[in-house]
């Protein structure tokens, strides 16, 4: 079978590459040449002298051989390296099984006639099986490998005896493998006894598909491969536990999987503890999977994300020295009879425009060949004509690109000169790019020569989602935009296109440079993302907001928090001002729901037997006074000004007062908010909804439309529609 | 773009006089090896956004290293090899930044009708899993198989021994047999 399906490789038809791409590689192409040969003699002219070496990066070939052959054997190593550790602990089992396969069929080997014309008169090797034996004879062996290999080319070459060669080789190769490479001084495994095989085997049995879990979480989690946890192991050659691990190599829309947030016992966890997060990508993903028929994947769907994508008209602050307000709304679950909802509404204060710091944008592009598409690059720079009209004559705007190199296509430019920044976006096209340095270390630089510390200093960053700026390991990248947020660059990231699509890592870096994360897939959407909620966007009234409720056992028995399964924190960490968390911007408003389980009514977990029914008495420190039992829970939001590093205390206690008997009397905008989280939670599959319907969710958002000027709550309602019809 | 003269000139000497600085040359070879270098690419990424963009890096890169290409070697051997490091390059530092998801993921996306991949190629079980092979027998078997080498060939572009491929190749034959009973 192999044989011939290898055949098919070669002609197996494989996709064209679209026009527009291969005219963007020529044209990058082109300016690269250009610039590598600009320090040489006149350009246009044919020179045919080739002492005359060009300067530069240029490498004479030489050279270029054996950097070449050293990158490419130091990346094999490495990725197989990345290999070992997917299968570390199988490997290890495994190989001695493996090497007994051979020693087998190795013993049968001299029996064959084809065998002997074809190899040389020496056994096959028989690894592992007698180390020192091996060392003494290994060279003598390696000759006569050699020689095999020289016989077996010798054959491949003459026409004639190419049927019966590949008979030969055929039957050769279910016989006896050909060596392994001598470059490893390692057996693939010493011997083990007749008894050990027997154990292996049952042990690699069990090892394997624990393995191949554990490398799965691992890139669930977003960790990535595990290449910084090298560990010492020597992988053999053989890896048959590979086989079974088919790592997808093939780059599509990726998320890190997060497993919902569960139903918490007050008794035992009586505290919850989180990071805002105003991210709205999940729910443009989620729009568009709808759009085309089919329900989103699972992973994502981050409830948090889609109810904060709408603006909610929640109470304002009145002035920027109280820079958000919370209001907290109790009311009946609309799922769950028996349970409430604790709603947690959050509104940044808006700044007026006249009251705005100027701003200091740089806009990192990506221009690589698959930004080609009208949803990719044409997109980004409508968007950002749009945006510019948004800003103030003050503000600066300044373009970087990459694809295969980095290049400065405008200069941090004043508003006022708007001419010059929107003929800058006019020329930008995939492709036009020169080779240099990284883009994201540009786009950084460049915000730094305009640093004001009065002003919003921010990289924006424009990407189908391949992030090749540059740096290419995670933990380096995510490093570098820490620092650069410690020192006040903030960034944001704007994701287009799909096929590409890297939300988790577009995810990570804007949680890590103090930034959003926002996926744009329409025009109007852009607008959304870049122009209205523009100040929102660019304007941090308040930074590492974090988010705490203690519930008092005496009146909650179980709760739950929707979403945030990406942003939760530890308990201690609400205190400590180091611990980095989630911004609010300029008129943003965030939302947060919990379902909470009244005492007394019937709880998913049973009581423990041996547990005392009320808060253990002084046990807890913190616990609320028992006499204070109008009280569900007590919320505590800490958040830090934009310029400062320390920490401010917002708290608020959540009383029977703010607890509306049914629905119809809670306001609009929560109401609304609740069915988006009733959406979100019927998407992710949630088990907590019980009998809840996209029916029930349409029943309770239709009347809680509210003011809806630009039409997302609309939108919102044709979605619930469309996934009644979805497949998944 | 290109000259009559340019498209009758064999690779080398086109490669060489683009050494020399002639920029339409470089261009003809650009235009004729393009979908080459896409193919090589794409055989690796397996989805034609990833190969576009590896392709338009290794044409930079072609631009930067023609400077000192002396016509010792096959034109077309010596971009392989700048295609191939190229190309791992790209998928390594992928597979460095990307969580995945098991493959339902792009099914249920990519059944959409803005369908930007071109994936739903015939023998895409076969790509799949030879895809999934340990790093080394993938690159032998492709360099053999997809892009027609001698393990010779293969070896040099890899930087190691032509035993090296043979057994890499031996090795993926064997675990392709395992992955691809169940498919027939």
């Amino acid at each position: 079978m192999t044989e011939r399906d290898l055949e098919n490789l070669k002609t197996l038809p494989v996709p064209a590459a679209r026009a527009d791409a291969k005219r963007a590689a020529m044209e990058a192409a082109l300016i690269a040449f250009d610039t590598a040969h600009s320090g040489h003699a006149p350009a246009a002219g044919v020179s045919q002298d080739k002492t005359d070496a060009p300067k530069g990066n240029i490498v004479p070939l030489r050279q270029t051989e054996t950097s070449t052959h050293k990158r490419s054997f130091r990346m094999l190593i490495s990725s197989r390296s990345t290999q070992a550790l997917a299968a570390s602990v199988a490997a290890i089992v495994i190989a001695a099984p493996f090497a007994f396969q051979h020693l087998r069929t190795d013993l049968q080997g001299p029996a064959v006639t084809v065998i002997t014309e074809l190899r040389s008169p020496a056994n096959a090797p028989v690894y592992g099986l007698d180390t020192a034996r091996q060392a003494d004879d290994g060279r003598a062996r390696s000759n006569a490998a050699d020689q095999t290999i020289a016989h077996e080319d010798k054959l491949a070459k003459s026409k004639e005896d190419k049927e019966s060669f590949a008979a030969a080789r055929k039957t050769a190769e279910s016989v006896a493998p050909p060596p392994p490479p001598m470059v490893s001084s390692e057996p693939p495994a010493a011997a083990p006894s007749n008894k050990a095989e027997g154990d292996m085997r049952n042990v690699a049995g069990k090892v394997t598909p624990e393995t191949q879990k554990q490398w799965h979480m691992q890139s669930r989690l977003g960790l990535g491969t595990l290449a910084d946890a090298t560990s010492p192991v020597t992988l053999p050659n053989a890896l048959p536990a590979d086989a079974m691990i088919i790592a997808p190599e093939e780059h599509r829309d990726a998320f890190a999987a997060h497993d919902i947030n569960p139903v918490k016992q007050v008794a035992t966890d009586p505290v919850s503890t989180f990071s805002i997060d105003v991210d709205t990508a999940s729910y443009a993903f989620v729009r568009r999977a709808l759009n085309s028929g089919h329900l989103p994947p699972k992973d994502a769907v981050r409830p948090e994300e889609m109810i904060n994508y709408f603006p909610y008209a929640y109470p304002a602050p009145e002035s920027a020295d109280t820079p958000f307000k919370p209001t907290v709304t109790v009311m009946p679950s609309p799922w769950n009879p028996t349970n409430k909802l604790v709603h947690i509404a959050i509104n940044g204060y808006d700044i007026k425009s006249a009251e705005r710091p100027r701003a200091n944008l740089v806009f990192l592009m990506d221009v690589s060949g698959s930004m080609g598409p009208q949803d990719r690059l044409p997109l980004v720079k409508n968007a950002l004509r749009l945006l510019v009209d948004q800003l103030k004559p003050d503000d600066t705007v300044a373009i970087v690109t990459y694809a295969s190199g980095s290049g400065i296509a405008l200069e941090p430019t004043k508003v006022s000169d708007k001419a010059k920044i929107l003929t800058a976006l006019e020329q930008l096209g995939a492709g036009g790019s020169t080779a240099g340095a990284a883009g994201i270390a540009d786009a950084y630089r460049l915000a730094e020569a305009g640093f004001d510390k009065a002003a919003v200093n921010r990289v924006i960053l424009a990407t189908d989602g391949d992030f090749n700026v540059g740096i290419t390991d995670t933990g380096e990248l995510k490093s570098f935009i820490e620092r650069k947020r410690q020192s006040g660059i903030f960034l944001s990231i704007l994701g287009v296109g799909q096929g590409n699509h890297n939300d988790a890592l577009m995810q990570t870096l804007a949680q890590n440079g103090n930034g959003t994360a926002a996926y744009v897939d329409t025009l109007s959407e852009a607008r959304k993302v870049l122009v209205e909620d523009a100040s929102s966007t660019l304007f941090t009234i308040a930074k590492d907001v974090k988010t705490q409720v203690e519930w008092n056992p005496a009146r909650v028995s179980e709760y739950r928090l929707i979403g945030y399964e990406t942003r939760a924190l530890s308990r201690e960490d609400f205190n400590n001002d180091r611990v980095d968390a989630g911004d609010i911007g300029s008129g943003h408003t965030v939302t947060a729901i919990y379902e909470i389980t009244p005492a007394g009514a019937p709880t998913l977990a049973d009581d423990l037997r041996y547990g005392s029914k009320t808060a253990p008495a002084g046990a807890s420190s913190t616990a609320a006074p028992k006499a204070v039992s109008n009280e569900l829970g007590f919320l505590k939001l800490r958040y830090k000004r934009p310029n400062d590093d320390t920490s401010q205390l917002i708290s608020l206690p959540v009383t029977d007062d703010l607890a509306k008997a049914t629905m119809n009397e809670v306001p609009v905008e929560q109401r609304f908010s609740v069915a988006v989280a009733a959406f979100a939670q019927l998407l992710k599959g949630a088990p907590y909804t019980q009998g809840y319907t996209f029916d029930d969710v349409l029943a309770l958002a239709q009347p809680a439309r509210g003011d809806d000027p630009f039409g997302y709550r609309a939108e919102f309602l044709n979605l619930v529609r469309l996934a009644k019809s979805a497949q998944p | 773009m290109l000259t009559a003269t340019a498209t009758a000139e064999t690779d080398e000497t086109l490669a060489m006089l683009a050494a020399g600085g002639c920029r339409t040359s470089f261009a003809g070879l650009i235009e004729r090896h393009y979908d080459r270098i896409f193919r090589l690419a794409w055989r690796w990424a397996g989805t034609r956004d990833r190969a576009e963009d590896i392709a338009q890096d290794v044409c930079v890169k072609l631009a930067h290293a023609i400077g000192g290409y002396r016509g010792d070697a096959a034109f077309t051997t010596w971009l392989h090899r700048i295609a191939y490091t190229t190309t791992l390059d790209h998928i390594r530092s992928g597979q460095r930044m990307t969580a995945y998801e098991p493959s339902e993921i792009e099914r249920l996306i990519d059944g959409s009708a803005s369908r930007t991949t071109g994936d739903a190629v015939d023998g895409e079980e076969l790509w799949q899993a030879v895809r999934a092979l340990p790093p080394q027998q993938r690159d032998a078997v492709l360099l053999t198989y997809g892009e027609d080498m001698s393990h010779a060939q293969a070896a040099s572009i890899m930087g190691c021994s032509e035993k090296t491929v043979s057994w890499h190749i031996h090795e993926a034959k064997k675990k392709l047999k395992i992955v691809l009973k169940g498919v027939g």
